[in-house]
């Protein structure tokens, strides 16, 4: 025992030694941003703030909501990002003591301390929430406040999941102003600005400072009962970066009071409107404002060609990493609890049972789960890939197990091959076309749900198809949609060889 | 070679074999005979560890047959049942070499085996390297019985083997299967509905009814001193086609 705690001693220390000189030669420091444009322009502000500073740098850019970053921050696998006033006391409420108050940034400040988190004073802007519609249709129906909605239940509502499940969005919005609207649904704020724009919905959430609003001619309804709280940005940072990278916690103090609205819109705008790089308008601005002189990246087709080769690969890379490496353990985990499925009933039962409720879970709702356990990256999303691909597999090994004849399963014990010899020359080849059927559903499924670990910064080709729902662009959606079909195609195709190759001819149906 | 004691089986509340005590002889044939339901097919499943006994002893050559031995002495018992029982995934050779290659045989001693059987067998070379959907149900039959052999058992047990054969190919095999027997002097015991061929291959014929053994002996004394009148009709309604 002793011997132990002195060898897992020396490799503390040891480990400890090489991460102190690594920091001193070029300390590591990785950004989040959530996936709208202003967060990604924040979080790219922040990266090149870090740079300057001498640190390497990583920008785990657009990842799903709040809660991916906020658990992010707090375990330690992002070092910074910004959010907002009125978010933070949200998420601060739900996690202090009972009968803390959080109201002022003050208590705010006092309440990440415990969490060894580090806010920063306004970074200028307040991007509070609001109702939008269209000028055109607003104007028609005499509509200009959220009191106005009220005689007009026939309107539709698409609003952003983040803003149906907040204490100070819609759960108290309705009551507030007595809003009889039933028609309300969830979707993703880029795509809401679609709707709007086709009218498929009438009203929408909105943050103050989207550059949308004037480009699809929205009018911001006048909150007149003033429900909205305010939603100052402010950096969020660990405590320890300041330990680690002290060059970088000082540089972010540089955008304390350094963006108004009015420059945060235009930089949104210039990203979703004029179609700039939103790494080129954060190093523009910062470059005009700290007289600094951050090099932009190249633009025209043969940047953009190079960038989009150099995506396809990182992305394809990324994909097939996820697939394979889930779809492997799923493999290695769920014959064996097929097996054992078939062999007792009543176990059988409750794994199928499991795994069932499993596949029903949200996939973003596992996602978050996983943060805390494996943080960041590619390994939750593995673990959540491996958990949806359980259910076809377990229950088409149980399956094809247990639908073999009893006559042939009886000619095996009366042959005297004994249980293990009967399951591995008998059985096992007998199931093999429902269990390969079982591994490919997963795969082809496994293909489709990896996309989402965009969310979650696993890369992917989800990650394109996120900016580009976010850009609005669709051939950036496209270079995601495309390779993950193909990619799906591909996988269904191999293991139709795969099943000609393993499969007994004397299984196969022959046309 | 079988000596069962006081053996009983019911499913649920229905008893399908009474207390039923009976030797099974070396180098004997015997045949089970009677209707569906009658117990025949239940006995032979428990002979061969199919289906566990309430009550009773079963000694196979001498020795008590336990959960524990039931694999060892399985391995000196051929069983044979109807369309073979065959494994679809493996071709009629490689159903016929799969214990015996489980077991560690050679591949020249499990092939040369196998086509000793075929020729006792009379099973075209052919259909060695086909698999069981590719064969006809008469070959099929006689892979199964081929597969029963591989280990030269020291009894053979067979339920219904013609079963699912259409008349004339189970003509043909009902010859070649008791020139088999007689040529390897097996003990064997088969179950059949069937009284011409129960005729055919019982030294000796047990005739059962609601889970008991009626009567035995050879046919000739069933036919002529039927001990009751289930035994007579039994008889009776299979014979007056042919007469």
């Amino acid at each position: 025992m002793k011997k132990l705690l002195a060898i897992c001693f020396a490799f503390t220390w040891i480990g400890s030694l090489c991460s102190i000189t690594e920091a001193q030669e070029k300390p590591k420091v990785r950004v989040g941003s959530k996936s709208f444009t202003e967060s990604v322009i924040l979080g790219e502000l922040l990266s090149h703030l870090a740079i300057q500073a001498g640190a390497d740098v990583e920008h785990l850019s657009e990842l799903g909501g709040t809660q991916v970053l906020w658990k992010a921050l707090v375990k330690g696998d992002i070092d910074a990002y910004v959010d907002y006033t009125g978010t933070i006391q949200e998420l601060l409420a739900k996690i202090v003591e009972p009968g803390v108050e959080v109201r002022s940034e003050a208590d705010m400040r006092a309440a990440m301390d415990q969490l060894n988190i580090v806010m920063s004073d306004r970074i200028g802007f307040n991007n509070t929430y609001a109702l939008g519609m269209q000028e055109a249709t607003a104007e028609k129906l005499g509509i200009s406040k959220i009191s106005d909605l009220r005689d007009h239940p026939e309107l539709k509502f698409g609003i952003s999941d983040e803003f149906m499940e907040r204490n100070d969005c819609w759960r108290q919005l309705p009551a507030k102003y007595r809003l009889p609207h039933k028609d309300v649904r969830t979707m993703d704020h880029n795509l809401a600005y679609r709707g709007i724009e086709h009218n498929s919905i009438q009203v929408t959430d909105l943050y103050t400072t989207d550059a949308e609003i004037e480009f699809y001619r929205l009018r911001v309804l006048e909150d007149d009962k003033g429900f909205f709280p305010t939603y100052y940005s402010v950096i969020l940072m660990r405590k320890d970066l300041a330990e680690r990278a002290p060059k970088v916690a000082t540089s972010y103090l540089q955008l304390e009071n350094a963006i108004d609205s009015k420059a945060m819109t235009g930089m949104t705008a210039r990203v979703r409107l004029d179609r700039q790089l939103e790494t080129n308008v954060a190093a523009a601005f910062l470059n005009e404002k700290l007289n600094l002189k951050i090099p932009y990246q190249g633009i025209g087709p043969m940047a953009e060609w190079k960038r989009f080769v150099e995506r396809f690969t990182k992305t394809t890379l990324e994909h097939l990493f996820l697939v394979s490496i889930s779809l492997s353990f799923a493999i290695a985990i769920a014959i064996p609890l097929g097996i054992l499925s078939a062999r007792n009933e009543a176990f059988g039962q409750t794994i199928l049972g499991v795994v069932g409720v499993i596949q029903t879970l949200p996939s973003m709702a596992i996602l978050v789960f996983m943060i805390p356990v494996f943080g960041l990256g590619a390994y939750p999303a593995i673990a959540a890939l491996f958990f949806y691909s359980l259910l076809p597999i377990v229950r088409n090994t149980y399956g094809g197990l247990t639908q073999i004849p009893r006559a042939i399963t009886e000619s095996a014990d009366v042959l005297g091959l004994g249980r293990r010899a009967r399951l591995r020359l008998v059985e096992l080849p007998l199931a093999l076309p429902s269990i390969l059927s079982g591994i490919k559903t997963a795969a082809v499924i496994n293909v489709g749900t990896a996309t989402i670990g965009a969310f979650i910064g696993a890369g992917g080709y989800g990650a394109p198809i996120l900016t580009g729902i976010r850009l609005s662009s669709i051939p950036l959606i496209l270079q995601g949609a495309v390779p993950a079909a193909l990619l799906a195609l591909a996988v269904q195709y191999g293991f139709t060889i795969v099943e000609r190759r393993f499969v007994s001819p004397g299984l196969q149906t022959r046309g | 070679m079988f000596a069962l004691n006081n053996v009983s089986k019911s499913f649920g509340s229905l008893q399908v074999l009474k207390p039923t005590t009976v030797d099974f002889r070396t180098g004997e044939s015997t045949v089970l005979i009677g209707p569906s339901g009658c117990g025949k097919s239940t006995l032979l499943r428990i002979l061969v560890g199919l289906i566990d006994a309430d009550s009773g002893t079963i000694h196979f050559d001498g020795t008590p047959i336990t959960h524990k031995n039931i694999q060892q002495q399985r391995q000196r018992m051929g069983y044979v049942i109807q369309d073979g029982g065959l494994f679809p995934h493996l071709t009629a050779r490689q159903n016929v070499g799969l214990l015996a290659t489980h077991l560690g045989w050679s591949h020249d001693k499990v092939d040369a085996r196998v086509e000793e059987l075929a020729e006792l067998t009379r099973l075209p070379r052919i259909a060695l390297d086909r698999y069981p959907t590719q064969i006809s149900g008469g070959q099929r039959q006689r892979v199964g019985i081929m597969r029963s052999l591989m280990l030269d058992p020291a009894v053979m047990l067979l339920d219904e083997p013609m079963g699912a054969l259409d008349p004339l190919v189970r003509f043909d095999l009902q010859e070649d299967l008791r020139k088999i027997f007689r040529t390897l002097g097996k003990t064997s015991i088969m179950v059949t509905h069937d009284m011409g061929e129960a005729a055919f291959f019982g030294d000796r014929v047990m005739m059962l009814g609601e889970g008991e053994i009626v009567q035995e002996g050879r046919l000739e004394e069933l036919i002529q001193n039927p001990a009751n009148e289930y035994v007579a009709r039994f008889i009776n309604a299979q014979r007056i086609p042919l007469s």
